[in-house]
């Protein structure tokens, strides 16, 4: 045990001095990726695990720090953004939004309900930027429920995301219209959204970047009316073992190396995927809902695609 | 937690049935006890929202829309029906599981006590009575049936309900005081699922008053297998005698068998 330590702190420092190197080159071999892949066995735990400091992937630091990296890395993916997400997941990115929105069903058809309730619903969608789900639930709300009335706000805490998705809205029939508003916001403090005045929570593959989970739980819990449901669709752990040494190949070597060749930018897709490893497991994440005052539904979770994304889903009681 | 720990802790919790905190361990046991009424079978919001929706079913069917007017009238939202991951199966389910419920207190038989010197009630007949009233707790609903019926077949959901309907037989000859403990207990609740099955189909589709038709049918399948239970049991008799004979025949021929 005494002899593990010196070996990965001195595998810790070998890293620190690829990076380096890296930095100063400008493009990197593919010897270099596989490196990579063989640290990710062992991610060095951080030193101290403060509450002055987080994790930025595989790396440690300042809390304050994070929303800004974080904050760097999407804007520097925000063109690729779409074209990087169907190579890096061969397309399957898209089934699990579309499963994610029929699932929840939203939008409330005129035909089958009660004439004097409120018409539509009120969805939140946060880390939404790009308006991939934004879209999909308006589509869904308008062509399945016939509902012209449920309105979307997505929010995002990057400019540049958000300015990706105002560009796509002028392509769908959604833009200049009330039922779709863009909001720059920090999910953790979400003051311009009044409480109990929300249907639908949405985060699809965002809160994985978030510095504080729990708070931005609880503010999900604020902003939900009585009944509101909290929807999460977030990458998670892989269930079999087999199929997730194949996983882990794909994600550290793969994914990485078609950042830098097609977005020219290996450390955002380095983040992502180091990310993805530190997101807690099902369970985890299914007790910080409850924690927050969820109902969860059933065992609290939809593994999809053998568990390599999750939906979470948590219902704030009446 | 592992079995013996388990186990442990039911034996434990019989020892300190006053204890401070009985209702934790009950639900860890996995006996049925006459001393102790059981967990309500759904956690509350999910029952508020089911209960109410199970009203709206004659009207609506066994729907999102029944599902989604249910949860209004519970004070939830159309979108809380998310709490139930498996959507309509979920209230076809509630519906099963509660009528499997009610039925031990819906059917009451008169104690031997009060039964007196009159003729005694047989388990068939018990059993007869009880399989009526669980499919007379489907009247108010028998017009959607066919619906439920076509949830419950598709591949996900047919699982639970095979194994709603083996809960549901082995209920029906439970309360009727059936004690087998021989190959019988698995015949005896493999024919009835047969017979529960075949008689809620025919009574989906049965328009005769009071429903006289179903009654006949299931009396005509109860008479089946009282026929062929008979029928197997002479023949093993048959088969039992002539191969006892046989081989003494050969014994008595001098063959050391």
């Amino acid at each position: 045990m005494s002899a593990q330590i010196p070996k990965q702190l001195l595998r810790r420092q070998l890293l620190a001095g690829g990076r380096k190197k890296v930095a100063r080159e400008s493009s990197r071999c593919f010897s270099c990726s596989i490196r990579h892949a063989q640290q990710q066995t062992a991610p060095p735990k951080s030193p101290r695990e403060g509450s002055a400091t987080t994790h930025f992937g595989f790396e440690t630091v300042a809390e304050a720090l994070k929303e800004q990296k974080v904050g760097a890395v999407f804007s520097s993916v925000a063109s690729s953004y779409d074209t990087m997400n169907d190579l890096m997941s061969l397309g399957i990115h898209r089934l699990w939004k579309d499963h994610f929105v029929r699932n929840l069903n939203p939008g409330r058809n005129p035909l089958t309900s009660p004439p004097n309730a409120d018409q539509g619903w009120n969805i939140l969608d946060i880390a939404g930027g790009t308006g991939d789900i934004a879209f999909r639930m308006l589509d869904h709300a308008s062509t399945i429920n016939n509902d012209a009335h449920t309105r979307v706000t997505v929010a995002d805490i990057n400019a540049d995301m958000l300015a990706e998705g105002r560009k796509r809205a002028l392509q769908s029939p959604y833009a200049r219209t009330p039922r779709l508003k863009f909001v720059e916001a920090n999910a953790e403090n979400l003051d311009m959204i009044s409480d109990a005045s929300i249907d639908l929570y949405t985060v699809a593959f965002g809160i994985r970047n978030f510095t504080h989970k729990d708070a931005a739980i609880r503010e999900a819990y604020r902003v939900l009316k009585p009944g509101g449901v909290f929807a999460c669709l977030e990458f998670s752990k892989v269930n079999n073992a087999l199929f997730d040494a194949v996983y882990k190949r794909w994600s550290f070597s793969a994914i990485p190396l078609i950042g830098q060749l097609v977005a020219s930018d290996r450390d955002s897709y380095q983040y992502l995927v180091e990310s993805i490893e530190r997101f807690p497991s099902q369970t985890e994440f299914r007790d910080m809902i409850r924690e927050a005052g969820f109902l969860v539904p059933g065992q609290g979770w939809e593994d999809l695609t053998g568990g390599i994304a999750a939906i979470h889903k948590g219902v704030k009681p009446a | 937690m592992a079995p013996p720990a388990q186990l442990a802790n039911c034996v434990r919790g019989t020892f300190r049935a006053s204890s401070f905190r009985p209702t934790l361990w009950r639900q860890r046991c996995l006996y049925h006890s006459y001393e102790y009424s059981q967990p309500p079978p759904f956690p509350p919001a999910e029952a508020a929202i089911l209960s109410s929706a199970i009203s709206h079913v004659p009207a609506f069917g066994f729907t999102l829309d029944a599902l989604k007017l249910g949860a209004r009238d519970a004070g939830y939202l159309d979108v809380s029906t998310n709490l139930l991951p498996r959507g309509v199966f979920d209230l076809v389910n509630y519906h099963l599981v509660m009528q499997r419920l009610a039925l031990k207190d819906s059917v009451q038989f008169p104690t031997e006590a009060e039964q007196g010197t009159g003729k005694k009630i047989g388990i068939g007949a018990k059993v007869r009575t009880l399989t009526l009233a669980r499919l007379r707790a489907n009247e108010p609903v028998i017009h959607r049936w066919q619906e439920a019926l076509a949830i419950m077949a598709q591949p996900s959901y047919a699982p639970p309900s095979f194994a709603e309907l083996a809960k549901l037989a082995d209920e029906i000859w439970f309360l009727a005081g059936d004690t087998s403990v021989d190959t019988s207990w698995y015949t005896k609740r493999a024919s009835l699922s047969a017979i529960y099955s075949a008689t809620e189909v025919f009574m989906t589709q049965d328009t005769s008053k009071n429903f006289a038709e179903t009654e006949q049918f299931l009396d005509a399948r109860l008479e089946d297998v009282r026929k062929f239970g008979g029928f197997l049991g002479a023949l093993g008799e048959w088969a039992d005698f002539t191969g006892h004979s046989a081989v003494n025949v050969l014994r008595s021929k001098g063959l050391r068998i």
